[in-house]
């Protein structure tokens, strides 16, 4: 540990730890998402959950994996694009608004899914599609809202769930999936 | 009081630890540019706070080419907290 002689004053320290502050707020500030990110996060799921209410309507499992491996492919890119275009990883971005891990987005995805589902078992294809929209367009607005509260608190928020808790909930989802479409 | 963390003491360092409390991790020219040092300093302070547990880098590729990825350990941020639990008793006047 450090000296008396070593020890700041007050000022000193206010001053580093403003100093600090400050150089943290601009990175978080200078990173961005890549173009068509929300976008094409949205429609992704949109997809995903037409997908999905169709495969379960039918009992087909194809279609729900279709859906699956559409998510999965923008979600995949997007993260890449969002890699290189900022040079850093980011937990929060990942798991929050990929994943949709935030609570509007998760909240949006699970009501849209259910809706989806029930349109589909009876044949309401219009609604199929309205709630996909619906259940896509929460999803991109969950994550636009993350964005700025990461930007807002960029310790508090950057970091997200462990990729463990991130693998295990993934892997949750798509057993889940697979079992609904088989018993369908 | 909480004591001082004399690895975190120089301003450059508790600018560099508290930076990277924002991401999981960061490209080393990210790095370098956010805190507008030369890649020497950066070189040096990284190396300190990695001898100390606090940072960890790995060798990785950004745009195509070989560059280091940097990210605060566990440890580190732990460090980083009670480094500023302490700043913050200092600079309110508690002994």
């Amino acid at each position: 540990m450090e000296s008396e002689h070593d020890r700041p004053t007050a000022a000193e320290a206010a001053d580093a730890l403003t100093e600090a502050e400050a150089s943290r707020t601009t990175l978080a500030h200078a990173i961005t998402t890549p173009s068509w990110c929300f976008t094409s996060l949205g429609a992704a799921v949109a997809v995903q959950i037409g997908l999905a209410a169709v495969g379960f309507a039918d009992g087909a499992l194809l279609p729900v994996a279709a859906g699956l491996a559409v998510f999965a492919a923008v979600a995949g890119v997007q993260l890449a694009r969002f890699r290189r275009r900022n040079g850093v990883w980011l937990g929060g971005f990942a798991s929050r608004v990929v994943l949709g891990s935030a609570a509007p987005a998760s909240v949006a995805y699970a009501l849209a899914l259910a809706a989806a589902i029930w349109a589909a078992a009876g044949e309401h294809w219009w609604l199929v599609a309205l709630w996909s929209a619906a259940g896509g367009a929460g999803y991109a607005l969950g994550g636009r809202r993350w964005l700025r509260t990461y930007r807002a608190e960029p310790a508090a928020h950057g970091r997200g769930e462990s990729a463990a808790w991130l693998a295990l909930v993934a892997l949750a989802a798509v057993g889940g999936a697979v079992l609904l479409a088989a018993g369908a | 009081m909480a004591e001082l963390d004399a690895q975190i003491a120089a301003p450059a360092r508790l600018k560099l630890m508290t930076t990277l409390t924002a991401v999981s991790e960061a490209e080393f020219a990210t790095v370098r540019d956010a805190l507008e040092v030369s890649d020497s300093v950066l070189s040096k302070h990284l190396a300190a706070l990695e001898d100390a547990g606090y940072v960890r880098r790995r060798k990785g590729v950004h745009r195509g080419r070989r560059t280091t990825w940097i990210a605060l350990t566990p440890r580190g941020r732990k460090a980083l907290s009670a480094h500023v639990a302490a700043l913050r008793e200092l600079i309110r006047g508690v002994d």
